[in-house]
């Protein structure tokens, strides 16, 4: 039996064949890491809890700190169908249905023990809450180091309304900086050394690049690269390991894995039809069938907002050993959810020009409104104002009980199918008029 | 003759069309959708059929849609609901812009061309505020059928302002006028009106143009129709056929596809 207009090209499936060696050595990177924080080995090194958004991970691992992202933690909880379990003890702790996914994973984790099926969780040594636009995360936070008795640096992070970064917030940024030094200094016994953070921001540079080219690689017709679902597989070592010569090795790998892919033609679905714009965190519960909800049309993404959390490096920002503290403060300030909505709107419009996307699809999630507020506006905007077919769909990253995945499909393929259906019209008109 | 059939299995019933070769209606079906989607979607094409006097042979293609388009594995194509009331709405309502199809689970507010073609679409959330759920469980609390509440909430005085969205909080609301000795029928009103609120509000995200064509189970609710009609301030078209326009956009679909020889 055929689908609408267009017949299916892409049978479901959880392990898409274009992911060879790159996606083997991420998987290997994730399990060492989570391998080593979980090490009982004495002495361990000090472990700092971070946000993805605008994070210090160069200065605290210049210290010999080891990263702990929460928020990383919970989507790979989500990812491995562990996170309702967490869910449920935070919200038996009392936290109320709507709150941040995230926060409820790592509450309802470290309640339970911190262990899950990936490694055990260590306690922090240290808590760096380096992205205050998200006031639940401030306070997620506050509870953390209250449940710890760790330290808390709070790191406030101007919101950015205009495009180039004012003298005033970096200078408000790195006298911050400064005082996230003296911390470390008093905390470890260590004097900051201004060499060793040269060092590590210079293999974040090199990562930076090499993420860059992977990214950029989604320009090309057909795309040799899945923007959304591929790409944030490969934001671990972006955000987790960058500053490490491992991280940035990777990406070297990554890119010769594209060039192959070029070369073989062995692209993400054997037919691109719709080119596709994709914008919000996805559900991490519901990863493999939302896939498929867009192979199944010939959909690729080859652009996306969510793989720019940790910094929007394809829109020319580096990391400067030459400049250490200034770059740190420009790229706190450049996270993409510190952007204004006038500001995202302007990336996602460059987007869609520069990748030649065909329509859009935004994924909204109902426990994040910091991520989300706003999305119904830029679906209007992006079809109203830009011309772009677009798609708002919603469910979570992280709560199961939010993915209707009967009622997300039926929008999908509404949406997918309305889209054949005016192309197959405009080829009926084109083949008249010629 | 060619002779096609839509079938669609929505969450509350399973609806069937037979069209003639001249896309004239020969046959159609109603009836509950039960646990057993595949008999159900089965059971409605042979009565649509036997509706038309015809015998299974005779239908050359058959077009599955609704939710549970997937489980009619006797068809040769299935296309979403949203294609196929747009299809229906415009097949019957040439003038028709904008398709308010109000189900058993689902609201969708469907822009669509001059064509009959989806433009954009906008649906309710995940909850089954404002569709005929909602009406179903607020009927019940009132210890009425689903079927008479339209024409009740017609007779009302004062319609009460029925403030929640949420199909658990409003029976609540509705047990609370009760108590307070409301009259049903007032109750009634503001139930319909609070779902007119709601369609609207969906209507406005996708563009409200006239024509507006009303489908879906709700459309034969009368008192719906009118608050609909009031809300929008403008006409609605509605019509026997209208909680067959899945079906019957379905059996349309079916036959362009015949047409532009696809058929499989």
């Amino acid at each position: 039996m055929s689908e609408g207009v267009a017949s299916p090209t892409v049978p479901g499936g959880v392990s898409p064949s274009f992911l060879r060696d790159a996606r083997g050595l991420q998987r290997k990177l994730v399990e060492d890491y989570y391998r080593d924080l979980g090490s009982t080995e004495k002495p361990r090194r000090p472990v700092a809890y971070m946000l993805v958004g605008g994070n210090l991970t160069e200065i605290v691992r210049s210290f010999g700190y080891d990263v702990v992202f929460p928020e990383i933690v919970a989507l790979n909880c989500a990812i491995k169908h562990q996170s309702l379990d967490n869910i449920l003890r935070a919200e038996s702790m009392g936290y109320g249905l709507d709150v941040c996914g995230y926060v409820k994973n790592d509450l309802g984790l470290q309640d339970l023990g911190g262990k899950t099926s990936f490694g055990q969780i260590p306690r922090p040594d240290l808590l760096v809450c380096s992205f205050s636009g998200c006031y639940v995360y401030v306070k997620w936070w506050e509870a953390l180091a209250e449940s710890y008795g760790a330290p808390l640096f709070m790191y406030d992070v101007p919101y950015m309304r205009e495009e180039s970064p004012r003298k005033e917030d970096i200078d408000y940024l790195v006298s911050q900086l400064w005082e996230l030094v003296h911390l470390l200094e008093k905390r470890t016994g260590r004097a900051f050394d201004m060499d060793a953070l040269k060092r590590v921001l210079t293999e974040s540079r090199r990562a930076e690049e090499g993420w860059v080219e992977f990214l950029r690689a989604g320009r090309l017709r057909p795309s040799p690269i899945e923007a959304y679902f591929e790409s944030i597989f490969y934001m671990f070592p972006i955000n987790v390991l960058r500053g490490t010569p491992e991280a940035a090795d990777f990406y070297g790998v990554v890119n010769e894995e594209i060039r192959a892919r070029v070369r073989d033609g062995n692209y993400p679905l054997p037919e691109e039809k719709v080119r596709v714009l994709v914008e919000g965190v996805p559900p991490y519960t519901n990863y493999r069938t939302f896939w498929d909800f867009f192979r199944k049309w010939g959909a690729v993404s080859v652009v996306a907002t969510y793989p720019k959390v940790g910094g929007l490096f394809d829109r020319g920002f580096r990391h400067d050993p030459s400049r250490p503290f200034e770059s740190i403060a420009e790229y706190s300030l450049g996270a993409y959810v510190n952007q204004s909505w006038p500001l995202r709107r302007k990336i996602i419009a460059d987007y869609v020009k520069e990748y030649q996307a065909d329509a859009a699809i935004i994924h909204g999630i109902k426990s994040c409104r910091s991520f989300t507020a706003g999305q119904g506006d830029l679906r209007d905007w992006l079809i109203h104002e830009q011309g772009l077919p677009t798609l708002y769909i919603e469910s979570d990253h992280q709560d199961p009980r939010y993915f209707a995945a009967a009622q997300i499909k039926n929008r999908m393929d509404a949406f997918f199918e309305s889209l054949e259906q005016r192309r197959a019209v405009a080829a009926v008109a084109e083949a008249a008029a010629a | 003759m060619s002779v096609v059939a839509g079938v669609d299995i929505g969450s509350t019933t399973a609806k069937c069309v037979v069209l003639g070769e001249d896309s004239q209606v020969l046959g159609k079906s109603l009836s509950v959708v039960g646990v057993d989607i595949v008999k159900d979607a089965e059971r409605a094409l042979e009565a649509a059929i036997a509706d038309a006097h015809l015998s299974r042979s005779d239908v050359s293609f058959i077009t599955g849609t609704g939710y549970g388009r997937y489980k009619i594995y006797f068809g040769q194509l299935v296309v979403t609901e949203i294609s196929c009331h747009a299809r229906g709405a415009s097949f019957l309502f040439p003038g028709t812009r904008v398709v308010v199809d109000i189900g058993g689970q689902d609201t969708k507010a469907i822009r669509i061309n001059e064509k009959g073609e989806v433009v954009d679409f906008a649906m309710n959330d995940k909850c089954a505020a404002g569709t005929g759920r909602f009406l179903d469980v607020c009927a019940n609390a009132l210890g009425y059928d689903v079927g008479e509440i339209g024409a009740l909430s017609l007779q009302a005085r004062r319609a009460v302002k029925v403030t929640s969205t949420c199909t658990v909080f409003a029976e609540s609301e509705v047990t609370s006028y009760v108590s307070r000795g409301k009259d049903p029928k007032d109750i009634l009103a503001g139930l319909h009106a609070s779902i007119a609120n709601r369609t609207l509000s969906l209507m406005q995200r996708v563009g409200v143009e006239p024509e507006v064509t009303f489908t879906g189970g709700v459309s034969q609710n009368e008192g719906m129709v009118q608050a609909l009609r009031r809300r929008l301030g403008a006409p609605v078209n509605v019509s026997p056929l209208s909680q067959y326009l899945g079906a019957l956009g379905a059996a349309l679909h079916g036959r362009e596809r015949i047409v532009a020889g696809g058929a499989s």
